[in-house]
């Protein structure tokens, strides 16, 4: 299990950062995932054996936002 | 990741429940005008407290409260959203179109988000019963309300990093909590996310707390609420139902919009918080010196002597305000001041003087006096109603 940040400038409000959360149940190898708009980033705690950088941000991606690894 | 689409209503038919919600207001607003004829008499200071609510809510609160809580709305939409859209993708390749329905959860939302605030307005009116807000709190309250809406104006507009801390982030275990929740249904999350409503309030929801606070009733407090949010439904539904079915360009747009509105309530709340603090500094009490209206004016000497005793002020309280709105009063005399009221249901009932820290809710039709005590020349008490909307001033010299 790592632990990383990603910087995600087009969050809005605080709804992003709950849907951005919700990527937790739907991602598998991911822990958990903790959002927040005041600081426009997104901690996530996962298993790299199981999922890829990549992969990640192309979930986030489909959310509709950028992710860039901090 | 797919689910199974459960039957839903027809946007249309939610549509029409929308326009149902603006002929509501449009009845009570009618209702509002005809009151005299209604003759509510003893029951008309809760009724138009009650009209004014819903006024308040369906002009200003719609749109702030979107600003505020557009966010968890946002978030039950996601969930259907992304059925649509697996749904769409599924029938893509079948060639046939499938119509958003969006209506639906906005729906959900703002039923729990009614019945939430109802049983707020119903607890805050019992713990009003207890407590009393005094004008000075009332005052502290509307700044603090003023600088949070205009902190939120400025987030929206992108201002500065700082402003994002004015919007207000659920705690992780409530977020955590209802999605998981609501996993697997489809009502689930809008109606939870409506009833969390209540944790993020927005400005003018605030206020109009405060004001179900000060009703001392559960029942006064909880039909106050009800009327606000009933308010709020119409413009929260259109707005939230274009800005999904028409795209984030428009979105954005609305955004501003709203942004813009937000601001300037901002504003309109600080300066009506000053002046229930009684500040020179407010635009109102600034501008009034700026402008000065020779109908606006009287002095001891204009009072009507043939119904009030030689010194003796008189100060008409009317639906629109207070008139004359300034008093010349002779300085290192106490005096009396009678308050008239005639068929008078506004805001502009609850007199209050700040400086004397002087607050009484005048009766809708009748006179009231005030013991002012001697003040020095070239000093000014500034009178005010309770939510800083109608003002004046007694000028000594």
């Amino acid at each position: 299990m790592i632990k990383k940040i990603f910087k995600i400038p087009d969050m809005t409000c605080s709804a992003c950062a709950m849907k951005l959360e919700s990527l937790e149940d739907t991602l598998d190898g991911v822990k958990e995932i903790n959002a927040s708009y005041h600081r426009l980033e997104m901690v996530i705690e996962y298993d790299e054996s199981i999922i890829t950088d990549q992969q990640i941000v192309a979930a986030v991606k489909k959310k509709g936002y950028q992710a860039i690894e901090a | 990741m797919s689910k199974q689409q459960n039957k839903s209503i027809d946007p249309v038919i939610i549509a029409a429940l929308g326009v149902a919600l603006i002929a509501t207001g449009l009845i009570l607003s009618v209702v509002n005008s005809n009151e005299q004829s209604l003759n509510l008499n003893a029951d008309s200071g809760a009724w138009s407290q009650l009209v004014l609510a819903f006024i308040t809510g369906i002009t200003t609160g719609g749109l702030s409260c979107l600003a505020v809580q557009g966010g968890l709305l946002a978030s039950s939409l996601a969930h259907q959203i992304e059925q649509d859209y697996v749904e769409q993708t599924a029938h893509k390749k079948q060639k046939v179109a499938v119509r958003s329905n969006s209506a639906f959860p906005i729906f959900l939302f703002l039923v729990a988000k009614m019945v939430a605030y109802t049983l707020l307005g119903a607890l805050l009116g019992w713990l009003g019963s207890y407590l009393t807000l005094s004008p000075m709190t009332r005052a502290m309250l509307m700044i603090a309300i003023g600088i949070f809406m205009i902190g939120n104006a400025l987030r929206m507009f992108n201002v500065h990093p700082i402003f994002r801390y004015f919007s207000i982030e659920p705690p992780k275990f409530i977020t955590r909590y209802i999605r998981r929740t609501a996993k697997g249904t489809d009502t689930a999350t809008p109606l939870f996310l409506g009833a969390l409503t209540v944790f993020i309030p927005c400005g003018v929801t605030q206020a109009m707390m405060a004001t179900a606070l000060g009703t001392g009733s559960a029942i006064l407090g909880a039909a106050l609420m009800f009327a606000f949010t009933l308010g709020t439904s119409p413009v929260f539904f259109i707005v939230a139902y274009l800005t999904t079915e028409l795209g984030s360009r428009l979105e954005k747009f609305f955004m501003r919009f709203v942004a813009v509105l937000v601001l300037i309530l901002g504003f309109v709340t600080l300066d009506g918080g000053l002046n229930v603090l009684g500040s020179p500094l407010s635009l109102q009490n600034l501008t009034r010196n700026l402008y000065p209206s020779n109908s606006g004016s009287a002095s001891v000497a204009d009072s009507p002597q043939t119904t009030f005793p030689a010194g003796e002020l008189v100060l008409s309280v009317n639906n629109d305000g207070y008139f004359p709105r300034t008093l010349k009063a002779p300085a290192n005399v106490a005096f009396k001041l009678n308050l008239i009221t005639n068929q008078t249901y506004s805001c502009a009932r609850d007199f209050v003087i700040p400086a004397l820290d002087y607050y009484e809710l005048l009766p809708d039709t009748g006179t009231v006096q005030v013991n002012i005590p001697a003040q020095k020349s070239g000093s000014t008490l500034f009178f005010t109603c309770s939510m800083g909307m109608y003002t004046g001033q007694i000028v000594f010299e």
